[in-house]
């Protein structure tokens, strides 16, 4: 288009280019009044007191050369810096570096010293006792622990294009997560929650080279991921009578490498675009496979092999064509092939029952396959100006190994509407069903695994689904207001489950609303409420049902702020808040017995912000923000639950959550560089 | 000029910026990779159509009215343009085909017609989609029910501005379900979590086949973003005789029996290892 237009005298004389540098720093000091995990939770603020942060982002422009970097919450342990930089056109490059912190309770205490290594060592002197309420040791050994970890990321990688039509690029990036976090002992009657540490890290690589040239491109990748757990095994002293130690094998190291070709053809014909992928894969994990059971004095067999030798080869395939045969039509025809194929060779395996017992007779490792096929085709007809409809259908295929269903499939269709009377208003109405079918279900392989044949598993199941979408959108330019509205509904029929899930249903309607009340102000108010219900029955007999359960969620939230700008060409004020509510119900009824409700699992979250900036120059800004958050919850599986209130498991005690946490902070934000008028 | 379409402005992004040169939303596009002169590939780059080559032609925009008269719009992102979203992101795709669109026209967002610029801001300096703190919220605009789920109790960090929905999406298109970043919704789960992909000695077949079969990655009411609350999670699919298909009742909650069975982690109070174990007598997912 460019070299049939003259633009010789096109010289952008007047075109602001950046020369230089300019950055953006912003220095702040927080104080955090309470200890809290779920304010500390992604942002590192988890402790009272006071905290230093960095901010920032730049650009440098040199005649030929970019760069521009971004530095967030430097002080804080959800840090981040990026920079990327290169010479457009030519060769791009970028480094990244960010941690990201986990809280989850910090309410929890042990009774393990060496909490963080791969050996969970009791007390010297620890009295084992068949109840909880019996450890005379107990109250003693308590110590506190946060279950918490941390995961930093650095990843660096390049893009280069070396030849006209042709760019390579190639991404590198480690992550490494440690920390604490909960995991079950079971010691067969009882079991006791544990302090297991996390020292993970993966590398993950991301190369390819891409073509494209007129109507053709075409990209060949190649993936790569590979994690590494420096703490293969958890060994823990029993706390209770039988065995003296217990060990589980942790997340064994694995490596999963793809190579995958994608490519576009333009077809000029009927406006006709060809896209394809097909990717192979391999994933493998060898570890060292650890004996039968720790305890040495348990006469066990040898192990089948020293290795786990496990294998699975993956293919994925995808071929779509898209076309408008005329500018008022449009036909999508999709098919995508996956593919799982674990190919780890099969053995008998003893079992030694939670370190104590060997069972009798012996298990089969299961190595699971798939194969899972979708077929769709998608049209939409513009029938006049503001009216399109639109249908299709898709039917999904999948086959299995070693399930009660082995050939399943399931076949969806929709339509849906457009309606845009004025540019201002738009309808959009959705509606369609989906019916799933397994071909059989096996019920004596099911009572071969110990199963009750009336039990469907719910993604095996016979499955009839309607669904449903609405969403009406007003937005005026000649009025400074947009609103819309939305809704989805979804309906799960399991009709020829007689055990398990029998139904579920979901409801969501969603609203919001924004307003420029003037230049300088405005104002917006999203709604939402959810409702997810689920209907299940199960039988204590081995037969018929004879108890059912209801599971219903509801969750409501709300968020609302105004932004003021420029208040006496200084200030600057936004606020904003927060709301979410949840509540859980759950009612299970029988066997032999009428309803019990349980008390509801609730959870309440507010989060109020409000930040006030005070231009003193051109360059330099004074900023005062006010954070409130309040996070609490009701949950009866952790309620009252203290290390010694379960006869039989030996918790941690973790605390539903409650608090309320206040934060101060005050910053200065100074610009350098071009960017600022003086 | 091109004598069979609309005519090019005199001079270029100097004519445009002789009315909008003040305009700050505007002229942030020279700080943008956009405004790179020395990119060739840059609509500011050396012979390229400048502010033109994506908005189109302005000449008639740019020229004389009369009084009265209103004046032309911008063929292409403008107020006023009679441009179809097609033909605005073909403008886009002129030069993003073989990297973002190549894709493109296999999505759910181009099957419903959603403009590039409905998502980006190509003058802002930082383009909010492109950030991590501040893409959530240009997604949000239409998936609105995600908007809220994330503020779940037990949800990704993506409320905290730490984690964004490019990191599971691809929203420029891809083949495959819901527009997932990696080939399958178990590879994209993996790349965060990759200790849980296995192969496992010992495996857990809905895990190894769906990650969605338990957990609801946009957020949940329960631990583990998990769909529904445990026991009752487990006992949909184990009806085994004995602790897995009993009807665990309130009478097990802390002030009373105090069940093992229904507190703490419940099932995962002893089997553990649901998403695999490589003990070798682990088959029961409790090593």
């Amino acid at each position: 288009r460019a070299q049939a237009v003259d633009t010789s005298d096109w010289n952008c004389e007047f075109c602001p280019f950046p020369d230089g540098y300019e950055a953006d720093v912003a220095i702040g000091a927080t104080s955090i009044s309470d200890d809290s995990a779920r304010l500390g939770n992604a942002t590192g603020y988890d402790e009272s007191g006071a905290y230093a942060n960095v901010d920032g982002q730049g650009l440098y422009a040199g005649e030929s050369i970019r760069l521009t970097w971004m530095a967030e919450d430097l002080g804080l342990d959800s840090r981040r810096l990026a920079i990327e930089g290169g010479r457009p056109g030519s060769f791009g490059f970028r480094l990244d570096w960010s941690e990201l912190p986990y809280r989850l309770f910090n309410t929890t205490q042990t009774v393990y010293d060496s909490v963080g290594n791969d050996t969970l060592v009791l007390p010297s002197g620890w009295v084992p006792a068949a109840r909880t309420q019996n450890m005379p040791g107990l109250a003693a050994a308590l110590t506190p622990i946060d279950i918490a970890s941390d995961r930093q990321a650095f990843g660096v990688g390049v893009d280069v294009e070396a030849v006209s039509d042709f760019d390579f690029y190639a991404d590198f990036r480690r992550q490494q997560r440690d920390g604490i976090r909960i995991m079950g002992g079971s010691a067969f009657f009882q079991a006791a929650l544990l302090p297991r540490v996390i020292d993970y890290e993966t590398d993950l690589v991301d190369a390819g080279i891409r073509y494209a040239s007129g109507p053709f491109s075409v990209s060949v990748a190649w993936f790569g991921s590979f994690f590494t757990n420096n703490a293969g095994s958890l060994t823990w002293d029993n706390p209770f009578p039988g065995f003296r130690q217990g060990r589980h094998a942790l997340e064994p190291d694995n490596d999963f490498q793809q190579l995958s070709v994608s490519g576009t053809y333009h077809a000029g014909a009927l406006n006709t675009v060809v896209a394809f992928t097909a990717a192979n894969g391999r994933g493998e994990q060898d570890a060292n496979l650890l004996p039968y059971t720790i305890d040495s004095g348990i006469v066990a067999p040898g192990l089948p092999r020293a290795t786990a030798d496990a294998e699975v080869d993956t293919t994925n395939l995808a071929l779509s064509i898209t076309s408008r045969p005329f500018p008022k039509a449009r036909v999508r025809l999709n098919y995508r092939y996956d593919e799982r194929d674990n190919g780890t060779p099969q053995a008998m395996w003893q079992r030694v029952v939670v370190d104590s017992v060997l069972a009798p007779g012996s298990d089969a490792n299961i190595p699971y396959s798939y194969e899972r096929s979708v077929l769709a085709l998608d049209a939409s007809y513009r029938l006049f100006d503001g009216v399109r409809i639109a249908g299709g259908y898709e039917r999904r295929d999948i086959d299995r190994d070693f399930q009660e269903v082995a050939e399943q499939a399931e076949d969806t269709g929709y339509g849906q509407l457009w309606w845009q009377p004025t540019p201002a208003l738009e309808l959009r109405l959705k509606g369609g069903t989906a019916r799933r079918e397994p071909e059989r279900y096996d019920e004596a392989f099911a009572v071969l695994n110990g199963q009750n044949p009336l039990l469907r598993k719910y993604h095996l199941a016979y499955r009839y689904r309607e669904f449903a979408e609405a969403m009406l959108a007003f937005a005026p330019t000649e009025l400074p207001v947009s609103a819309s509205l939305m809704a989805y509904w979804a309906d799960d029929s399991y009709s020829r489950s007689e055990l398990g899930l029998l139904a579920g249903d979901s409801l969501t309607l969603a609203g919001d609303l924004s307003w420029a009340a003037s230049e300088r102000v405005s104002l917006y108010l999203h709604v939402s409420e959810e409702g997810i219900d689920a209907e299940q029955a199960g039988s204590t007999l081995f037969a018929a049902p004879n108890w059912t359960a209801r599971h219903d969620d509801d969750y409501t939230a709300i968020g609302a702020g105004v932004r003021i700008r420029d208040i006496g060409a200084k200030f600057d004020v936004t606020f904003d808040y927060s709301s979410a509510s949840g509540e859980s119900e759950i009612i299970v009824d029988g066997p032999g017995a009428g309803p019990s409700e349980f008390p509801e699992l609730e959870s309440q979250y507010d989060d109020l912000r409000l930040t006030l900036s005070y231009r003193s120059s051109p360059r330099l800004a004074w900023t005062l923000e006010v954070r409130y958050q309040l996070f609490e919850t009701e949950d009866w599986a952790l309620e009252g639950l203290a290390p010694a209130t379960a006869r039989s498991l030996l918790s941690l005690g973790a605390a539903p959550w409650d608090e309320d946490v206040l934060a101060v902070g005050l910053g200065i934000r100074y610009r350098i560089g071009s960017a600022a008028e003086e | 000029q091109d004598d069979e379409g609309p005519s090019y402005s005199r001079n270029g992004a100097d004519t445009c910026l002789a009315c909008h040169g003040e305009d700050e939303a505007v002229i942030t596009v020279f700080r943008t990779p956009h405004g790179v002169p020395t990119d060739p590939r840059s609509p500011f780059g050396q012979g390229q159509l400048q502010c033109e080559a994506c908005h189109g032609p302005g000449g008639d925009h740019a020229g004389r009215v009369r009084r009265g008269q209103e004046r032309p719009a911008m063929p292409h992102f403008a107020t006023g343009s009679a441009a179809s979203v097609a033909e605005d992101n073909a403008m886009c795709l002129g030069c993003h085909a073989g990297s973002a669109g190549a894709q493109w026209h296999d999505s759910a967002h181009d099957f419903d017609e959603v403009g590039c610029a409905d998502c980006h801001d190509v003058h802002a300096v930082h383009d909010p989609v492109q950030a991590t703190a501040t893409q959530p919220g240009v997604c949000f605009d239409c998936h609105k029910a995600q908007r809220a789920q994330v503020l779940k109790p037990f949800a990704h960090p993506i409320a905290d501005g730490k984690m964004d929905c490019a990191g599971c999406h691809a929203p420029h298109g891809e083949q495959t379900a819901g527009l997932l970043a990696r080939q399958t919704l178990n590879d994209t789960c993996f790349g965060c979590h990759a200790e849980k992909r296995g192969p496992y000695l010992w495996e857990h077949a809905p895990v190894v086949e769906d990650c969605s079969n338990c957990h609801e990655p946009h957020g949940s009411n329960h631990p583990g973003m998990l769909t529904r609350r445990g026991p009752l999670l487990c006992q949909s699919c184990h009806s085994q005789a004995g602790h897995p298909s009993v009807a665990y009742r309130d009478t097990g909650l802390a002030d009373g029996s105090a069940s093992q069975f229904l507190l703490g982690q419940n099932c995962l109070n002893c089997h553990s290892q649901v998403h695999g174990s490589n003990h070798p007598s682990g088959s029961r997912l409790m090593r």
